[in-house]
Parts: C-alpha cells; structure tokens; sequence
C-alpha cells in the first residue's frame, strides 16, 4: 500500500518536474492511436451504417436488375417475386438511365419509378420534404448533399424539369455514387445520383429514347438464404443481375478503400514518430534517471520497484494518450465512416478489438523508449549510479581521426554523430518518416482524377461534375497525417539537439575555453542533426515512392517536388536545429562547467 | 591576561565581579577553566603598576565588593597600544621537528609512532573542541574562539599527516639502502 | 556470534581487472559495537568510501564476509540486499542525493514507504525527524529550495526514517561550509547521545573527531585505531592562549 503511494508519488512528482516531456509522449502517442484506431475503426464501420439503414428503410434481401435490350424483361422479375422462399417485394419498377442538370452541375443518374405508397418492402427513408407525388422528384440524400440540391429546387433531368420535393435515403442501392448498381444496357456503370418519379413519370420519361431496365426488391422469408435463391434462378433467359444486401454493403466499403491503408499506415508512420521522439528524451535524461534509481536503490528500494517506477510514468502517459486517442477516434470517426450522407445511423466506435490494438500499439511506445534507460538504470551498479554525471558514449576512434582534417563545425558535428549512432539512427528514420507521408501527399496530388457521376470524358461547356468524395476525404485524411507527422518530426528535432546538446555541455563548454566560438558549437550541433538526416531523407523518398506505388496504385510521381522536400527537410532541419544549439552553446562557459561537478 | 582586563575598563570603571562575569561571558566553556581570584590578583598587579586606580564605592549592605577599579591615563596609554599590536603567539613546531630527527638518528624511537601518539593526542583535544563548541547555543561569542582553537588543531594534524608521510618514506629509503 | 551492528570479516573489495587490479579494500577485519560512532579517515583514494559501500551492501566483497545485525549479508541477493538496506541501515552522502522532484518530508516518508508502512505512519516519522532537526517550517520545501545544511539534515532525517541499526555516512559535510558542517554535526551529535551506530566516512579531521572511535586507513587497511574518548581536561584554556 505504502509502496504503490511511492511509486505513484515519484511517478507524478516527475511527471510534475517535466512538464514538456510528459506533454510530448502525450501528443505523440494520442496522435497515433487516434489515426490507428480510427483507420482500424472504419473496418467494420460502413457494414453498420448499412445495416442501420436497411432496419429504417426495410431494405431488400435480394435486388435484381435486368436490362431492357429488345426484350420484355418484366415478366421474368414478376416470376422471381413469386418464387419459393420470397415474403415481400418491390417492383418490378422502371429504371431509366438519364443525365440531371442544376445549377451548372451535371450528374448521370439513374430514374428508379417508384409507388407513391411504398409497400412491406424498401420503404426509403424521407429526411426532408415529403416522398414522390405526379410530377415532383425525390433524390437521394448523398446525391443531394453532392449536387447541393435542397427540397423546393429544381432539377432537370434529360430535357424535364421537375421539383425537387423530397429527399430520401435507401438500403436498395449503394452509397452515392454506386446506386445504378448495373450500366446502361447491361454494361459497366460510370456510376450516378438516385431519383425517385412516380411510376407513370418514369414511364414517360423512358418514352425519350433513354437506356431502360427493370429493378426488383426481394425480401426472402430466410435472408440466410440469399446466396442459394440467386443460384437458383441465374439460368433464365434473361439476363438479370443480383445484388444481394452483402454485395450493396461491400460496394459501400469501397468509399473507405482508399482512407484506411492512409489511417493505418500513418498511424504507424507516427507511432514511430513518437517512438523517435520519446526516446530520444529519454536518453537524454537516462544520466539523470539512473542517479535518481542509484539513490533509491540506497535507501532500500529493489530492483522491481525502480522499473515500477520508471515504466510506470511511460505506461500511465501512454495509456492516458490511449484514452485520449480512442475518445478523438471515436469522435472523429462520423465524419470519416461516411463521406456521404447516403446513411443513416450511428457508428457503433471502436470494438473491443481496435482498443486492443490501440491500447498495444501506447503500450508499445511506452516500452521501447523507456526499455532502454530502466534497463541502465537496473543494470549500473548503486554506487556507480551515485556518482554518474552524464553517459559516456563510445569513441568511434576511425571517425574521431577522420575528422579532425575537417572544419571546425564539421568537426564536431561528426564527432557528436559518431559517438552517438543510436540517436543519429533514430534522427534519420524519423526523417525517413516524415518524408514518406510529404512524398505520399505529393503523389496524391499530382494523380489523374474524375469527378463523380459523370462520363469519364467530361461535361459540355459551362458544367461541371460532381466532386470525387473519396479523393477528397483520402486528400483531407492524407494532409492531416502528414501535419501530425510533420509537427512531430519537428518536436524530436529540436528534442535531440537540446539533448544532445544537454550531455555534450561540459565537452562544449571545454572546446569554448580552448577558442571554439559559440558560433562554430552552434553549428557543429546543427551539423550532428543534419548529418543523419541527409541519409534519411534519401531513404524517405525511396520509400515514400514504394509505399504509394504498391498500397497507392499511383500513376505518376511528382520526382522534382519530391527531391525538393527532401531538400526542404534537410534545410528545415538546419533551421530548427539552430535554435536550441544555440541558446545551448551561448549559456556562460563556468555554468556549463560547473555544473557537470554537482 | 592584563591587557585583556585593562581593555574592558575602557569602556566604564567596574567591579571586579563584574569583569569577571564578562569574561566568562566571551569566553565561554574556556573561561571555567579560569581561577575564581585570578582576576583579583590581576587587578592587584596593575594597581600596583600604576595602570589602574582603585575606588572605594558605597556598597550596598548585601554586597561585600566595595572597590570599583578604573583606567590611569597610563592605563589608557597601554590600551591603545595593545590594540594596535601586531604580535601573534608563535607555534612551537621546531621542538616536535626535532624530537622526530633526534629519534630516528639515534634510533631511540619510530619517528611514525611518536607522529601517531601525537596524533591521538591532539584528535583527543580536537573531540573536546568541538564537543564544547556544539555544546554552545549558535549565538554565543564563544564559538568563534573554539573555532579558531579547532582549526589551529586541524592545521597541527595536517603538519603530523605531512610528517607521517615523510617518515614512513624515509624508512622505506633507509630500508632499502 | 557478538553484540556487533557491523562486523567484516577478511574484507576485500579489488577494482579492475588483470594489470589494472587495484586493491580498495585490503583484507580488513572490524567490528562495531552498538551505540558507537566510528569515524574512519585516510587520504583519496585509500578505500574509507568502499569500506562504507561494502558494510551498506551497495557493492560486493570481492572476498571476506560483512555481518550487519548478526545476519550475513555479502551472500544475498540484491533484492534482499535492497531489503535489508530498507530496515538497517541509513545512508547519507556527500552530494545529499535527495529526490529533486520530492520536498523535504516526501523525501524523509520515501524509505518508510519503501519499507510497507502506511502513508500516515511515514508522514508521522517524517514530522518527528523534520522536529527534531529544526526543519519543521521546510516541510514542504522541494531540495532545491534549501540551504546545503538543510539539505544534509534531511538526508539525516531520511536516513534516520526506519529507524536503522546502522546509519553510515560518507563525507557528510564534503560539501559544506563551516558553519552548515557545525549544524550537520550537532545533528550527529544528537544522535551519539541518542545511542546510534554511526559510522562516518571523511578527510575533515573535526568531523571525524566527534567520533568515540577514529580508524585510519591508507592503501585499503587499516593504519590506526583510536578511542577518542577520556581525553585530559584542562588544557582548552590553555590553547586558546589563557595560562597565567
């Protein structure tokens, strides 16, 4: 009892002591489970969105197409409504394959004619106006929010004009842009909105020499039995194409193809931001660490109680950014779950699943970066501990000669690289990192795009297409990635150079009474930053190149512009480095000197 | 001692008890060690130099002293120049020098052995110091002079330290010749 | 088996390896009665602090037995070292080595909570001990904010928070000025006449006489052990220049 009231008093005295610290592993670690539960979050996200939908809207089992090509296909669609096994039905309805203008957008759309009663089955849900009536059109609602039309508009669909009197949502069809489900005569669809006409509407448009087809929605007394029931009926001969509720959900994952791999790459780009970061600071206080683990060992404390110690503020900061993290994936994840407003319902946030992965994933972190200071805090003997002033780096004798034919700054930036490898190792592949969500962001950038709902080839003069949902939410989630990656590659930037600079002071203050200028200690520190980001750069754009072309699929990569952020980095890295080194090495010599013998 | 006295009349004539509680007073744990008459025979003998007068005063009847003692001009003169002396007590180190040199030529005794018996000896005094002087309250005057009487021993031992290593060296030296 | 808090039997403790081999500790035998304090003194380097380290556990022999309490301790583990540093023995060092992050009475509670007491029995001892060594307004003071006397009261007082058979102190008032080491003192002081068992490591020959008990040690042995006590009286006066 006593002891826990120890640990939890020495956890947060520290904690208290180093404010900056704490917030540092705080910001990272929630960044990065907040990215990597989101992206794991939306796995199981649009299913649930769709099953919602489906419950308010009395969704199909089953929803068969058939395209108009000469033959009458109605007949074949009302057998299937008399079928063994099927409880309900809709339809069979027209489906016309028209185009809608508004405002200077164009869209394809499909014209589903509708009863103006729905009956048992695909009752769609109207969420603003009233459903259809005699010449008034309902539109979906992710078209809708699309085309920006409201109730009271009016759209013109290939040549008619028509009020916009209600907007609804269905489980019968997928998310904007996927409702057409099948293309004109049976072909491939360039996708498009959903409207709603009254039945004999739709027949009158379909008088206009458009692309037809019959729909039907089946509700099955088994729904289990979806996957038979098709089977069973694919040898007409007509052509009919089924859409079974679990094809309409999948087809509704597609909007989410892109966001995860960005959320969940990302999210471990940043959690190996974060783990750079973390334990570059806590190397640099690992002298201070094990003296403070040297004097309670002396006074009675065992082993397992400084590593309670020390992994205790690691893992309760990073279990508190675990929270943290899951509560903004949680919040987040309506807006990123659905880009379009073709659902209704509530996402169910995170599964027991996803807060696992994301609790190990701050778990992890905690561990890597403070394995290493517990370990040599356990390990140095209590008395040597005691009396430790700073870590001893190794020489790096080949190096050390190497660079004394070199310029002054030079020459220290090398020397503090070469007898520092791990961190210069980490310092490149935190830049490594950074530069692989810049370069990602490029390649998305400069890709070929269409807008949607449209022919590939374009609209006519003075109308544009609707835009790419999912480009657009792939290019907002990319851009937040790369700020977080970027915003935490400068923090572990400027934390390595203070500690760097923090365990060289003594040596430092050393060169100075020798005649090494604060200017030259400035830009040695700069040099032994900028050394191990040179590599990591390079190394950062290759990978960045691989990560897009095989998970991206890119087309075109924008090589000149990334060379020039690996350059951008390298100078941004300079820059910043220049700060602290240099309030560091203007600090009064005797300070520094001094203060190594307390 | 007389200069001590004839200095604290100059700042009022006194009792003879009166300078003796003062004394004790800045002195301190060392001033118990003081004779209960001594201040009286000092008096006496700077009387009798001329340097202080004594007058009868009228005692109060519980109180047996009578004699208030003050400067003569003399008196006075001695003061000043004793406040002004410069002289410093000389520290003895040639005898223990010697004695050392003595012992080993002769070979009467291990010069190291006698440093170490001085060296018990003067950690002994060196104990009763500072036993005294964190005996006082931190305000006391007294403190100052056990100081300076501790640091005077801790200069001695660090001299026998110095000696021990030059003897213990010399023997190897000898040994080995 | 004796009354001894402290005993070493044959002590040895060799620093480096091969050619570099150094002996800190030289077959040395001692024993510390209860109630003592023991003051052991020798130039840098002659091994008093790794005597210190050896009889507190904080390093192995390298041959030889240490006793404390009647118990051997150089063939533990480091747990039960770690243990048995908790009840027995009380440390106090040069460079104070207080937890910069913890005030005053937090860090006289650290060891009583160490050693499984409940929060309000280490914030009783810690109000004593801060008590009795005139701290009680710097309670809550963080380390940083004290004098280095007071920082060395408080790492007395910590010492002193399990109540330990054994305190054992290296160079305490290293670090000091005169009159802070004159405070340190009374406060070994005080604990002499409480009947403690101290045994205090220095090069400053007036701490090192307060003791009952000097030992000297030059190249890891032992060159002198004195009784200070019964030394003749009188002579004070005489030293301060006060004969005749």
């Amino acid at each position: 009892m006593g002891r826990a009231v120890l640990v939890f008093r020495l956890v947060l005295a520290d904690v208290r002591r180093h404010r900056a610290q704490a917030a540092m592993l705080l910001l990272a670690v929630t960044a990065a489970t907040a990215t990597v539960a989101l992206g794991l979050s939306l796995g199981g996200a649009s299913e649930a969105l769709y099953e919602q939908t489906r419950a308010a809207t009395a969704g199909p089992d089953i929803v068969a197409y058939a395209p108009e090509l000469g033959t009458p296909v109605a007949p074949a669609l009302e057998e299937l409504t008399r079928a063994p096994g099927v409880s309900g039905h809709n339809g069979p309805f027209r489906i016309v394959f028209a185009t809608l203008t508004s405002r200077g957008l164009a869209s394809l759309v499909v014209v589903h004619g509708a009863p103006e009663k729905p009956g048992a089955v695909d009752r769609p849900l109207v969420t603003s106006g009233h459903w259809v009536r005699p010449g008034g059109a309902v539109l979906e609602r992710g078209f809708a929010t699309a085309l920006g039309a409201r109730v009271g508009d009016r759209v013109t669909v290939s040549g008619r004009t028509y009020p916009v009197v209600g907007i609804a949502v269905t489980a019968a069809t997928s998310v904007f842009p996927w409702a057409p489900g099948i293309g004109p005569y049976g072909g491939p669809s360039d996708g498009g909105g959903l409207v709603w006409l009254t039945h004999s509407d739709a027949k009158a448009l379909a008088s206009r020499d458009l692309p037809l087809a019959m729909g039907v929605g089946l509700k099955l007394s088994d729904p289990a039995t979806a996957r038979a029931f098709i089977d069973a009926h694919r040898d007409s001969t007509v052509m009919v194409n089924f859409h079974p509720a679990q094809f309409i959900a999948q087809q509704d994952s597609v909007m989410l193809r892109d966001s995860q791999p960005i959320l969940v790459i990302g999210g471990w780009l940043l959690s190996f931001l974060a783990v750079a970061g973390v334990a570059a600071l806590a190397a640099g206080r690992a002298a201070e660490q094990t003296r403070r683990a040297g004097l309670l060992k002396a006074v009675g404390a065992t082993p397992g109680l400084i590593a309670a110690v020390l992994l205790t503020e690691y893992l309760g900061l990073a279990l508190l950014a675990d929270a943290l993290g899951l509560t903004v994936a949680r919040l987040a994840e309506p807006a990123v779950a659905s880009p379009t407003a073709s659902r209704v319902g509530s996402v169910v946030g995170p599964t027991v699943g996803v807060v696992v992965a994301a609790t190990a994933l701050a778990v992890a972190v905690a561990v890597f970066s403070a394995l290493r200071p517990t370990l040599l805090a356990l390990r140095t003997a209590t008395v040597d501990a005691l009396t430790v002033t700073a870590h001893r780096p190794r020489r790096r004798p080949l190096l050390t000669a190497l660079s004394a034919l070199l310029p002054t700054p030079l020459l220290l930036g090398l020397r503090l690289t070469a007898r520092r490898p791990g961190r210069a190792v980490l310092h490149g592949c935190s830049t490594a990192a950074t530069l692989i969500a810049v370069d990602a962001l490029l390649t998305f950038r400069v890709q070929p795009r269409w807008g949607y709902a449209q022919h590939r080839g374009g609209w006519g003069a003075g109308l544009s297409g609707l835009p790419n949902l999912r480009d657009d939410q792939s290019g907002r989630l990319l851009l937040s990635v790369t700020v977080l990656a970027i915003a935490l590659a400068l923090v572990n930037t400027v934390t390595m150079t203070w500690s760097t600079a923090m365990e060289t002071r003594a040596t430092m203050a050393v060169a100075r009474t020798l005649g090494t200028t604060p200017g030259q200690i400035t830009a040695g520190l700069s040099v032994a930053q900028v050394l191990p980001a040179l590599p990591g750069a390079a190394v950062g754009v290759i990978l960045g190149i691989g990560v897009y072309v095989t998970v991206g699929d890119a087309r075109t990569l924008p090589i000149s512009s990334m060379a020039g952020a690996a350059i951008a980095t390298v100078l941004a890295t300079a820059a910043l480095t220049a700060v602290p080194a240099r309030v560091a090495a203007r600090r009064p010599v005797t300070q520094a000197l001094s203060a190594e013998t307390t | 001692m007389q200069d001590a006295v004839l200095a604290m009349l100059a700042k009022e004539p006194s009792h003879g008890y009166d300078l003796r509680a003062r004394l004790r007073r800045s002195l301190g744990p060392l001033g118990e060690s003081m004779n209960h008459g001594q201040i009286y025979v000092t008096l006496a003998r700077l009387e009798k130099a001329g340097l202080v007068v004594c007058e009868r005063a009228d005692g109060l009847p519980e109180r047996p002293e009578r004699k208030v003692y003050a400067l003569t001009p003399a008196g006075q003169q001695r003061v000043a120049a004793w406040l002004t002396e410069v002289g410093w007590p000389k520290p003895d180190l040639a005898e223990f020098h010697l004695k050392l040199v003595a012992a080993a030529a002769a070979r009467l005794a291990d010069p190291v052995e006698l440093v170490a018996a001085q060296r018990r000896e003067l950690m002994r005094r060196l104990r009763e110091t500072q036993r005294a002087a964190l005996a006082e309250p931190t305000e006391s005057a007294a403190v100052v002079l056990l100081e300076g009487v501790a640091l005077r021993l801790q200069a001695d031992l660090r001299w026998l330290a110095a000696c021990e290593r030059a003897w213990s060296t010399g023997d190897d030296e000898n040994e080995g010749a | 088996m004796t009354s001894a808090v402290a005993e070493a039997r044959g002590l040895t403790k060799v620093h480096g390896r091969g050619e570099s081999r150094v002996p800190a500790v030289d077959a040395v035998d001692l024993e510390v009665p209860e109630g003592q304090t023991l003051a052991v003194m020798g130039p840098s380097g002659c091994g008093k602090s790794t005597l210190l380290h050896l009889l507190g556990g904080l390093e192995r022999p390298t041959k030889g037995e240490v006793w404390l309490a009647g118990r051997r301790v150089d063939t533990l583990s480091e747990r039960a070292l770690a243990r048995l540093r908790r009840r027995s023995v009380g440390f106090v060092f040069q460079a104070f080595h207080l937890v910069e992050e913890l005030s005053a009475a937090e860090n006289v509670e650290l060891p009583v909570l160490l050693a499984g007491h409940s929060r309000r029995e280490a914030r009783r001892r810690a109000r004593l001990l801060l008590d009795r060594f005139g701290l009680t307004a710097r309670a809550r003071h963080l380390p940083s904010e004290l004098s280095g006397g007071q920082r060395q009261r408080v790492a007395v007082a910590r010492a002193l928070a399990n109540e330990p058979r054994l305190v054992l102190a290296d160079e305490p008032t290293g670090n000091l000025d005169s009159a802070a080491t004159l405070d340190v003192l009374r406060v070994f002081e005080d604990l002499r006449a409480a009947g403690q068992t101290l045994v205090i490591v220095t090069h400053d020959e007036r701490v090192a006489a307060t003791a009952d008990r000097l030992i000297s040690m030059r190249d890891g042995m032992f060159v002198d052990d004195t009784r200070l006590t019964g030394a003749a009286t009188g002579w004070l006066g005489g030293l301060a220049g006060l004969e005749g």
